[in-house]
């Protein structure tokens, strides 16, 4: 049941980071391969025009 | 003569740390004196009025809002200004685009073999990226806050069926394979595995096991809740089980707060049924238990961080505990000492210790020792509800603050990384003549100010010398949570500090310890002896 995190422990860190930008950074300065996903809150949408955009989609 | 100005950009959104960079560039921009970009909060508009850079247009900015606030040379070209302004805030990544993405399904095509995925976006949407990062066999390092208790129950339990870590949410700290995931720092590797449900407790152990000459094989955060009932300890246990069938580690540490008593019963008793190497328990605050017969030998119960970090490192070699103790962790002669000299500095009305914290446990710990020396004490997040701040920004008699808690993070960076609502608390403190004793964290490593030290100086030599133009001696004690390897190096920081007149101390509880007894001004050895006994090692 352990394998999957026996096996991270024995191999190199390949990082997905989503969020906060700094931290991609500090991976980077560790020469840890990684990619970064930026990411932005969803945009807020009037309640009328949620219920219309609902009905259509 | 100068001029404040605000300019409010509506439903704009940059994350904090990306803010203080903005703010930080900006004050680079000529004819620019100071200045602060920052989301629209309460807590931040607040501040902006204590650094004189409010207006009435700043005002009316909601928690959506962007407010750019500026303070500038009369002379100077506004126009030009907010250009330069504006450049930055619409300016790409500095980093390589190439390995930037829009996308979570895009970022794992780009990536088909990633292993790992820190999530920090805000608590209320994780949940879903953790399932398709789970979905794809990787493990989570989950460092939102805020993220509902039943999506954690729900990511955990999957993670656990098939086996794969969620560590978090709220896990400010992981080191995995010598990698400083989130906030952590550079230490040595080596066969101590550590599992925390506790940030800055994680970075204290691992940064005191380093120290002492030892090292981590791996330090795995599992968030606050994990030791709750609700959860179960289930990543604590999947954690346990993995150290045991990890050929590299020898000794396993288990760092957190009291967890509830099923969820601790159950841990203690799975190490008795279904394991063999040694361990460490470090339940800050919680109940001494009684060591099962079977357990005898191998499992050590201790109180602090700093005894965790010393028994752990003793069950792995005792000659470099001898050394580590000498060496690091000052006997109490050294400790009265540095204790006398600061009393007899002291006047009559000066007797409380103000603690002005970034790390959640270091707070907590702090708080645990002072109930054992001096009693209870006010605090933002306090061991008995009767001590609570009414306003955590206002300190009464012992205060011990946690300028990490949500009312002074609302939109604004970690004061591990934006130490600007500290600077400002330490001046304040320094005005109220009852105050004998400043204590303050200072957390290094990755993640944070590039040079917290420095970032004090000012505010340190200002309360200095307000209060000494009030003919008192103000005692500000200091620890470093950090090694000579991290980007900021704990060396250099400490020199810079001791510069300042500071006294900086080697752990968590010997920081408390000595500003107990500063604060108590008689030195009673034998109190002294028992806490040396019963919080700085361990109970077999």
């Amino acid at each position: 049941m352990v394998e999957k995190i026996l096996k991270l422990f024995k191999s190199d860190l390949k990082v997905i980071n989503i969020g906060l930008e700094f931290f991609y950074k500090s991976l980077k300065d560790q020469n840890v391969k990684a990619v970064h996903v930026v990411w932005q809150p969803p945009p807020k949408v009037e309640k009328d025009l949620q219920d219309i955009l609902s009905k259509i989609l | 003569m100068a001029i404040v100005k605000n300019f409010v950009k509506k439903n704009f959104y940059r994350d904090s740390v990306q803010l203080l960079h903005l703010s930080e560039e900006a004050k680079k921009i000529e004819g620019v004196l100071d200045a602060a970009i920052v989301m629209g909060t309460e807590l931040n508009k607040e501040l902006l009025e204590k650094q004189g850079l409010l207006t009435e247009e700043g005002k009316a900015a909601t928690d959506n809002d962007m407010i750019i606030a500026l303070k500038i040379e009369e002379t100077a070209n506004i126009d030009e200004i907010l250009e330069k302004v504006e450049k930055l805030l619409t300016a790409p990544p500095e980093t390589a685009a190439e390995t930037y993405y829009y996308s979570l399904e895009s970022a794992l095509d780009a990536l088909k073999d990633a292993n790992i995925a820190i999530v920090s976006i805000p608590g209320q949407y994780a949940r879903d990226v953790v399932l398709k990062l789970l979905e794809r066999d990787i493990h989570v390092h989950l460092f939102s806050d805020h993220v509902p208790l039943e999506h954690e129950i729900e990511l955990k339990k999957i993670a656990y069926e098939k086996g794969l870590l969620v560590m978090g949410p709220e896990a400010g700290t992981a080191i995995i394979n010598g990698v400083a995931l989130g906030f952590a720092n550079v230490v040595n590797r080596g066969p101590i595995g550590v599992v925390a449900a506790a940030g800055t407790g994680l970075q204290e152990f691992t940064v005191l096991v380093s120290q002492a000459g030892s090292g981590i094989t791996q330090g795995i955060g599992v968030g606050g809740r994990d030791v709750k009932s609700p959860v179960g300890g289930l990543m604590t246990l999947l954690s346990i089980k993995a150290f045991e069938a990890d050929p590299e580690t020898k000794v396993v540490a288990i760092v957190s707060k009291p967890p509830s008593p099923d969820v601790q019963d159950k841990i203690i008793n799975y190490i008795m049924e279904n394991t063999k190497k040694k361990y460490v328990t470090c339940f800050i605050g919680g109940k001494t238990f009684e060591i099962p017969e079977k357990l005898k030998g191998r499992l050590v119960q201790t109180k602090t961080l700093h005894a965790a970090a010393l028994e752990a490192v003793k069950l792995v070699d005792e000659k470099l505990y001898e050394e580590a103790k000498k060496k690091l962790f000052l006997p109490k002669e050294e400790i009265i000492k540095i204790a006398e000299a600061e009393i007899a500095k002291l006047s009559e009305k000066q007797k409380y210790v103000r603690g002005l914290f970034t790390g959640g446990t270091l707070t907590f710990e702090t708080q645990v020792i002072f109930k054992e020396l001096i009693g209870d004490v006010y605090s933002n997040t306090p061991l008995n509800p009767e001590y609570q701040l009414p306003d955590a920004r206002k300190s009464i008699k012992h205060t011990v603050v946690d300028l990490g808690e949500e009312e002074f993070t609302a939109g604004r960076a970690h004061p591990m990384i934006d130490p600007t609502i500290r600077l400002l608390r330490i001046v304040d403190e320094a005005k109220d003549p009852e105050v004998a004793v400043i204590l303050l964290d200072f957390v290094i490593g990755y993640g944070s100010h590039p040079d917290p030290a420095t970032a004090h100086l000012d505010a340190i030599k200002e309360a200095k010398k307000i209060a000494e133009e009030d003919g008192r001696h103000l005692t500000i004690l200091a620890h470093i949570t950090g090694t000579e390897k991290d980007p900021q190096n704990a060396k250099k920081q400490e020199e810079i500090l001791r510069s300042a007149g500071v006294i900086v101390l080697p752990t968590n509880a010997l920081m408390a310890l000595t500003a107990a007894l500063i604060a108590e001004k008689k030195i009673d050895e034998k109190k002294v002896d028992k806490f040396y006994n019963e919080f700085l090692v361990g109970k077999y």
